[in-house]
């Protein structure tokens, strides 16, 4: 215990108490414990794992999760999917987010498409529907394109919101 | 003479737009097929049939989407020669089911021919052809064409350097997306499922390390030429190993091992359960992954 002391003293004459702030209790069980055979109890060092609980907690997750149930539309307007398909010749998957996979996009600076993924089944079924719902929405016949091989249909200017309320509302 | 060659041109135009206008599926009549192309023996066991008397061995683990019904298929032994399927068991329809995406089984496979290549074709430029530092006559004055060496091109000395040539051990390395390489694996698996080349069976082991017995077994079940087996642990039994090691068109390889290449190279491919439940999981994930934070190699809570 006086060694320890004396050498605290030392390195507070030093001055340099910034750099290594350690208590002087450890410094003093450590320094007992390398130079001389333990004879305190208070300087064994044990392990434990229990702490690690509280790392295990902070690594994140690699699957998404379930949305939770809301009764009717979540507050951001999200709605889920219907329980059983609808009674239709084609199918729409949700995005991996439970999302409408319908997108806008915007090539050349004005050219404006809009374009739905994930299709299955019978594909220009839904293109024929598409194509009759958006003539009530706008009264012209717009120009779609079908890709069979990656089963997409995209369709001439911006009606991702239209498309997405009509999708919800058939039950994808 | 025009009219002539239109004459011999038109004669066999009827036939020939015929084909336009019948089935879709009519061959053209002077195609020659090899008779071996289809084993029609193959074709002869159809899938299960819905009430079937044998047992369910395996449901699938994950959740089905509600559109889509599980793929059955038979499970068979490799115990005796000639024996009954032991029972069904069902697959997943997104991994065993998905469109036959043939662009993307092209861009797997060209990937993989690829990726690993490094082309060691190396020319020398002229500055690095030995000599030719010298101006080889005076600029003006010999009436010949000027130059500056000796090695810069063909006219002056056969051994000149090449100014485009390929340059040195030149890499092809690409990585295709990680979903579009799971999407192929899925691709190939659905598409030798569709071919009736795709068989279950519950485990690998045999009862004699006899490589006739295998391909006795192969040749009675008509399941093809070159057959690839897979299990899901890296160390197989004694026999299958000394069975399979002197023969070139049967090949075992661990459910990690599994790629594009492999698969359409050999005809048929044989899984185990294990393996079934190994990759409808390993599959599966990716479907229902975040995009992740920092790489897969490192700790994930929940990673399969």
């Amino acid at each position: 215990l006086s060694m320890s002391l004396g050498l605290l003293t030392l390195r507070a004459l030093r001055g340099a108490p910034g750099l290594c702030r350690r208590t002087p209790a450890a410094t003093g069980g450590l320094r007992a414990a390398s130079s001389a055979a333990p004879r305190d109890k208070r300087a064994v060092i044990t392990e434990s794992t229990e702490e690690y609980k509280f790392v295990e907690r902070l690594i994140p997750p690699t699957r998404i999760p379930d949305p939770p149930k809301h009764v009717g539309a979540a507050p951001s307007g999200w709605t889920p999917p219907a329980e059983s398909p609808p009674p239709l010749p084609y199918m729409i998957r949700r995005s991996r987010m439970h999302n409408i996979p319908v997108y806008s996009d915007l090539t050349h600076g004005n050219r404006r498409m809009t374009l739905v993924r994930k299709v299955e089944g019978d594909i220009w079924a839904l293109e024929k529907d598409v194509k009759e719902y958006l003539r009530q929405v706008t009264g012209k016949e717009l120009p779609t394109q079908v890709n069979e091989v990656t089963m997409t249909l995209k369709v001439k200017g911006h009606f991702e919101q239209e498309l997405k309320d009509w999708l919800a509302s058939k039950g994808f | 003479m025009l009219r002539f060659s239109c004459l011999v041109f038109s004669r066999g135009a009827a036939r020939r737009f015929a084909s336009s206008f019948s089935s879709e599926t009519a061959l053209p009549p002077n195609l020659r097929l090899p008779s071996n192309l289809v084993d029609p023996d193959r074709l002869k066991r159809p899938p299960p049939p819905e009430d079937s008397s044998l047992p369910l061995i395996r449901k699938c683990d994950a959740a089905l989407p509600a559109h889509l019904s599980p793929v059955r298929t038979w499970v068979d032994t490799l115990e005796s020669k000639d024996s009954e399927p032991l029972g069904l068991t069902e697959l997943h329809p997104d991994v065993f089911a998905v469109t036959p995406r043939l662009d993307i089984l092209h861009a797997v496979e060209t990937w993989q021919r690829n990726y690993k290549r490094i082309s060691h074709a190396n020319t020398k430029v002229r500055s690095e052809v030995r000599g030719g530092g010298r101006k080889p006559w005076k600029q003006k004055g010999s009436g010949r064409a000027r130059h500056g060496s000796i090695r810069s091109c063909p006219p002056l000395k056969l051994n000149c350097g090449v100014s485009h040539g390929p340059r040195g051990p030149n890499s092809y390395y690409y990585m295709l997306p990680m979903k579009v390489r799971v999407q192929g694996l899925k691709v190939a698996l659905s598409s030798k499922m569709a071919q009736q080349y795709l068989h279950v069976v519950d485990s690998l082991n045999i009862p004699t390390p006899d490589s006739q017995y295998l391909l006795e077994l192969i040749r009675n079940r008509h399941w093809g030429e070159s057959v690839l087996l897979v299990d899901v642990s890296q160390e197989f039994s004694e026999n299958i190993l000394q069975a399979t090691a002197n023969l070139k068109t049967v090949n075992l390889i661990p459910a990690i091992g599994l790629n594009v290449h492999s698969m359409l190279k050999h005809e048929a491919i044989i899984l185990t359960l294990d393996t079934v439940r190994f990759l409808e999981e390993k599959l599966l994930w990716h479907d229902e992954r975040y995009t992740f934070l920092y790489p897969f190699k490192l700790p994930y809570s929940d990673f399969p």
